[in-house]
């Protein structure tokens, strides 16, 4: 179960579980007695086979998880990124090398770094890149798509949900149509596992990453599902591992406590429907106690974690360094971009201004957040929000406007 | 300890700054620390960044200070205000034949500018920063800048612009100290830069080649070529390939082949002419400034001390109002006047203001 007495150890509040989730008190349990097995799995000596054997009961549990078929869908790596690299990247290498004729590749306009820039790179060796809009209220366009679908497409990758919005897309008719074209259809599903339920199979999809850190285990370890059949080249080549799809002695410790999370996910919908009532609680009480707020897709099927907040001329930046002093941990854009305040892709993408993307506020709620942190955050942003405002109403009648 | 307020300590990641917030943390002071990122460091390599202010390790040491003396750090990306601010007046400069001190502006308008807005922001009483200058009460009780106890390291010719109003906000805790002693403290305290070499030239030119700098920065259109000329006689002594290359009494990579020492006189940006002639010509008395700004009441014709240049001594002159600033008019005559520099103003070593050298 989720340790619930960290909250009390601290006074810092963590409203930023999209980033990252604290690891869950079964986890750091079973990672430890993992460390014993402290063997190669690929050793074919004594030493190895225990950690073999746990190898392959976490293959199992994590397929399971994720409802894949088979435990050998699963192929263990890093962590989302490299999960969505090596779907985009080792699915146009593998039919660049089987000589494909399909070449166009398509993929939304509000995808996480890591598939944006997997993109960019086989756009440099020669992929067509398209691109299907995503609207400011969180809808993908489901026209534009069906336009984009060719005999030529050989694969699309459209995120399960945003992970600054918490914007669910239709990835279950989405990749029924790309099937009904021929082409492979990939889901960075990193920010829907445990939030809402999320199965492979029932999704229909070839390709779906995730990543164990956003569910309350190690960070280091995702899995790239790789529905049977499908052929990628491998981007890490070594002994062997994961069938050739991924070479690396596998980070075992990591794998143990994503499967160990099964454990959590049987509770996911008792948890999820509270955080789900307190994030309409969190936006019912923004939305009345501040002025100008706008937020993002609020109407759209969401996370029910996430809020993605527009707060009108007030920097994210300075607004995120304030709720930090007073010991509130949220971010503003991109977590992957901290310490970098250019307004997420995503949000531009979405037709949001460059000036309302330098305002957001992005707030993710998890299993462990309580109501009363929800109401001192409230009161608190409320706060921030008022004086800042009024910093800039002063310097803007300083400089006469 | 008696608490003393919230202060903002902007972090360059160098020693000062960070022994500046050692010693609030000291004192008592609630301390927040920043860096600007005024720079995208992304695209150089680690040997590009090492060594230069506020490059990424710079960055990443300061935040090693502030975690070790246990205080909130952020990172403030600048970059867009710096380049508008200070990177293109600063090309604007050497395009114009004039010979800028970017420093100068990234006190106005980011130092004391944007990380006031900040301070304001962040509900702190105080912005810090690492200056060897000093703020001490005049006998009338205001507070003023005085120039720091370390006469070699003082700062205060890069502080003329800080607003008057500002001043009893702005806290610079190690400018009653040697450079020495600020290093032993680093040392003392085991703070990670404590050894660091000290940060010299300007921030954004790694090795100090402005031309070359300048060069890569602007449109070839307008660095043009131009002739190098001899002053009085107006004697062509051969070309040059932009007057970006060139300030005033420059001596050193003229690339002329004469039986005299020349030296760089006047640089005329509209025929792209660099004259150069004998040293003696360097000196002159007297000259313009324009955008001055002052921190204190001067009377016409009062004797104070006026600096030309960091690293300047300062020299007895005296201030006439124009219509633009002041006409400078020294007691004895100055050696390079360089357009571009600022002229900085001195009651012993109370800081008066300054002005711009046109």
């Amino acid at each position: 179960m989720i340790d619930q007495s960290t909250e009390h150890h601290n006074e810092h509040v963590y409203l930023d579980y999209n980033a990252t989730t604290p690891v869950s008190e079964i986890v750091r349990k079973h990672v430890m007695e993992s460390l014993e097995n402290w063997g190669n799995p690929s050793s074919i000596h004594w030493y190895g086979r225990g950690p073999k054997n746990l190898l392959r009961d976490s293959r199992a549990r994590v397929g399971h998880m994720i409802g894949a078929e088979s435990p050998l869908e699963v192929v263990f790596t890093s962590g989302g990124s490299e999960s969505n690299s090596l779907a985009v990247v080792g699915t146009f290498e593998a039919m660049t090398r089987n000589q494909n004729p399909r070449n166009i590749y398509i993929r939304s306009a509000v995808e996480h770094p890591s598939v944006i820039k997997a993109f960019n790179s086989i756009e440099e060796k020669g992929a067509v890149v398209k691109v299907i809009p995503v609207s400011r209220t969180g809808e993908i366009d489901l026209v534009r798509y069906r336009e984009l679908l060719t005999p030529e497409v050989a694969l699309v990758s459209v995120m399960f949900a945003n992970n600054e919005t918490g914007a669910i897309f239709p990835i279950k008719k989405m990749s029924k149509l790309a099937h009904d074209e021929g082409a492979l259809f990939h889901t960075d599903s990193v920010q829907g596992l445990g939030k809402v339920p999320l199965k492979v199979e029932h999704l229909g999809v070839d390709l779906a990453s995730f990543s164990a850190h956003k569910f309350y285990a190690l960070k280091g370890c995702g899995v790239l599902y790789v529905k049977r059949g499908t052929i990628l080249e491998p981007q890490i080549y070594g002994g062997g591992q994961e069938r050739g799809r991924r070479g690396g002695t596998e980070n075992l410790m990591g794998i143990v406590s994503l499967a160990i999370t099964d454990g959590l996910l049987k509770h996911s919908d008792e948890y999820c429907g509270k955080v789900l009532s307190l994030r309409i609680y969190l936006e019912e009480k923004v939305l009345k106690d501040i002025p100008n707020v706008e937020v993002i897709a609020k109407d759209a099927k969401r996370l029910p974690n996430t809020s993605c907040f527009i707060l009108d001329r007030v920097s994210g930046e300075t607004l995120l360094m304030n709720l930090d002093l007073k010991g509130f941990s949220v971010s503003t854009g991109s977590a992957c971009s901290s310490g970098n305040p250019e307004p997420s892709a995503a949000l531009l993408a979405m037709g949001i201004k460059h000036s309302e993307a330098q305002s957001t506020l992005r707030v993710s709620l998890g299993w462990l957040t309580s109501k009363s942190e929800i109401d001192r955050f409230v009161k608190t942003l409320a706060q921030v929000v008022t004086r800042l405002r009024q910093i800039d109403d002063e310097a803007m009648a300083e400089y006469g406007i | 300890m008696e608490y003393k307020g919230r202060v903002l300590v902007a972090m360059s990641g160098g020693v000062d700054s960070s022994v500046a917030a050692l010693l609030l943390k000291e004192q008592g002071y609630d301390v927040v620390g920043v860096t600007m990122q005024v720079w995208d460091y992304s695209e150089c390599d680690i040997e590009e960044g090492a060594g230069t202010c506020c490059s990424s390790i710079d960055v990443d040491d300061a935040r090693a200070v502030a975690d070790k003396l246990k205080f909130p750090f952020y990172v403030l990306n600048c970059e867009d205000k710096f380049h508008a601010k200070v990177i293109t007046p600063f090309l604007n400069d050497y395009i114009h034949g004039r010979t800028p001190s970017p420093c100068v502006n990234c006190n106005t308008y980011l130092k004391f500018d944007h990380l006031i807005r900040k301070m304001r922001e962040l509900e702190c009483d105080y912005l810090a920063t690492g200056h060897y200058a000093q703020i001490l009460k005049n006998e009338a009780g205001r507070n003023v800048i005085v120039a720091s106890f370390d006469d070699w390291k003082d700062q205060t010719y890069f502080l003329f612009t800080i607003e008057r109003n500002i001043i009893d906000r702005i806290l610079f805790p190690i400018g009653h100290m040697k450079k020495e002693v600020v290093r032993a403290l680093a040392i003392e305290h085991g703070l990670i830069n404590a050894r660091k070499k000290d940060s010299t030239g300007i921030c954004f030119v790694g090795n100090g080649d402005y031309a070359n700098f300048v060069k890569a920065n602007v449109d070839a259109d307008l660095l043009k070529p131009g002739l190098i000329r001899k002053y009085p006689d107006g004697e062509a002594l051969g070309p040059h390939s932009g007057i970006h290359g060139f300030t005033y009494g420059q001596r050193k990579g003229l690339g002329l082949n004469h039986h005299e020492p020349l030296f760089v006189l006047k640089i005329d940006p509209v025929t792209h002419t660099v004259w150069v002639g004998e040293e003696k010509h360097l000196y002159t008395s007297e000259f313009e400034t324009a955008e001055c700004n002052l921190l204190d009441q001067i009377v016409p014709g009062e004797n104070i001390k006026v600096r030309i240049r960091h690293h300047h001594p300062g020299a007895g002159a005296k201030l006439f109002p124009t219509e633009k600033g002041f006409r400078v008019r020294f007691d004895e005559p100055q050696r390079a006047i360089t357009p571009g520099q600022a002229a900085v103003f001195y009651r012993e070593n109370q800081l008066l203001g300054g002005g711009w050298i046109v």
